[in-house]
């Protein structure tokens, strides 16, 4: 009788690390989606961090853009205000597009093209935006092995078991790539 | 004509499997040299002289495992790169960690005129990315993208630990054929062995030949296998094949590069640039690695 007693704690053992391993499954997957979700934050607040420094530089310059600016401050003050990330998200991208239209200004002084703080700016500015692209699109990927992960056998089974539900993909439209007005 | 499509999921999936079968081969191969060898030789010690040399490689090899990194980068004498200085270099890697969800590596860079790179560390948290001042020169950002999520795809596949694993497997085989075939020597005649022994013999001679030249092929092979999961791989971070097809047909104009032989498997094209694949080459050959990109 008792290597049938082994057998029988082998097999409960095996379904316990079974039960286990899907809820450290469901969970791992879980914060990969939330923590690429707080990078795409990390990087909004970067961009806005730098924006003070932008319009510094343009204004010796450019004094007399006071338009565009205005715009851009008040696009950041809005995303700093902002109560969630999905409002942050969404003043982010009007920050960027003002971002964009300050940028295109800027091809008309020439001083301030050379300007190597400008340049420096800019570059660092188009990084966040490509960095923005790639944390969206990793976010997107976590919740989709998530979402996999929940509809399929026998992970369905366990995602009813832990109530894990599928997750959203995120909505807000991406930020127009910026293009300068041509206007005759 | 419509080019076929292929998936980049797909395309990473089968060369791992492939990859995993070859491996597979290369234990086979260690089991039946192992099997052949003790009905081979009647003398009981032999398998504490396999035990032991098994021990010796592995542990050579664990060591060399933990210190590849700085072996590899000592080896091209690359210097860290200082992130005021190649702003951009960092940009793109960062961006890059943040879509494929790797830590970040450290970024070192080599003074020489080829555009290369590789990537070594034995896991993503120790991993390191290594450019050539001609890589950071000659390409544009697009392109030096496709060829540092080529390096990030080998850091996020472990193919340096896998590489590793098979180094040992290989080594294992070879050091126990060596023996082998050594303790031949010291046998005298005066053995009472029947004639299944001297089958055995026959062939365990033969193996012990064979073995590690078969081996060895088919650790250049997965090698082979292994860059063309990293190009699917870059495709899927960056979502686009045409910064690695860029940046590889630019390589393909470029100048031989001079390093050490042990080096060249690391980097993301063979350094030498031999345009013919070969059994013995280390990586495929750039037209076909482009061929496949461009149907992704």
């Amino acid at each position: 009788m008792i290597p049938l007693l082994w057998i029988l704690i082998g097999i409960l053992a095996i379904i316990i690390l079974v039960f286990i391993s899907y809820y450290n499954k469901f969970a791992i997957l879980s914060q990969r989606a939330d923590n690429s979700l707080s990078q795409i934050d990390v990087q909004l607040k970067k961009r806005a961090d730098l924006v003070p420094n932008l319009i510094e530089t343009v204004k010796g310059y450019a004094k007399h853009e006071k338009g565009i600016m205005e715009s851009v401050t008040k696009a950041r003050q809005a995303m700093m205000g902002a109560k969630d990330l999905v409002g942050r998200m969404k003043a982010g991208n009007v920050l960027s597009n003002a971002i964009g239209r300050l940028f295109a200004i800027a091809e008309n002084y020439p001083q301030l093209k050379a300007n190597e703080n400008f340049l420096q700016l800019q570059e660092e500015l188009s990084a966040i935006e490509d960095k923005i692209a790639y944390a969206r699109q990793y976010y997107n990927d976590s919740i989709m092995s998530y979402n996999t992960a929940c509809v399929t056998f026998p992970g369905s089974f366990f995602a009813n078991l832990y109530g894990k539900k599928e997750k959203e993909y995120l909505k807000i439209p991406e930020a127009q790539k910026a293009v300068p007005k041509v206007s005759f | 004509m419509e080019q076929q499509r292929i998936s980049f999921y797909d395309q990473i999936a089968n060369n791992k499997r492939k990859s995993w079968f070859l491996m597979f081969l290369i234990f086979l191969v260690f089991l039946l040299l192992g099997y052949v060898i003790s009905k081979a030789s009647s003398a009981g010690n032999f398998f504490g002289i396999m035990i032991l040399s098994i021990i010796v490689s592995l542990s050579y090899i664990l060591i060399s495992y933990y210190n590849s990194d700085k072996i590899a980068l000592a080896s091209v004498n690359a210097k860290p790169a200082n992130r005021t200085e190649y702003r951009r270099y960092y940009n793109l890697v960062e961006g890059l960690t943040l879509g494929s969800g790797l830590p970040m590596p450290k970024l070192y860079v080599m003074q020489n005129e080829q555009i290369n790179a590789f990537a070594t560390g034995r896991n993503p948290e120790h991993a390191v990315i290594c450019v050539t001042t001609g890589a950071l020169q000659k390409l544009d950002e697009h392109e030096l993208e496709g060829v540092l999520s080529h390096e990030m795809s080998h850091i996020g596949n472990y193919d340096i630990r896998f590489m590793t694993l098979v180094a040992v497997m290989v080594g294992m085989i070879a050091i126990i054929s060596e023996i082998f075939l050594r303790s031949l020597w010291y046998k005298s005649g005066d053995r009472d062995s029947g004639k299944g022994n001297a089958i055995f013999l026959l062939i365990g001679i033969v193996l012990a030949i064979l073995a590690p030249i078969v081996v060895q092929l088919v650790q250049l092979a997965i090698s082979r296998k292994r860059e063309f999961t990293a190009d699917a791989t870059a495709v899927k971070i960056t979502r686009t094949p045409t910064g690695l097809i860029d940046a590889l047909k630019k390589l393909k104009n470029d100048k031989p590069m001079k390093v050490n032989k042990a080096m060249s498997p690391l980097f993301m094209s063979d350094p030498a640039r031999r345009k013919l694949e070969s059994w013995l080459s280390t990586h495929p050959p750039l037209d076909e690695r482009i061929k496949i990109l461009e149907k992704m």
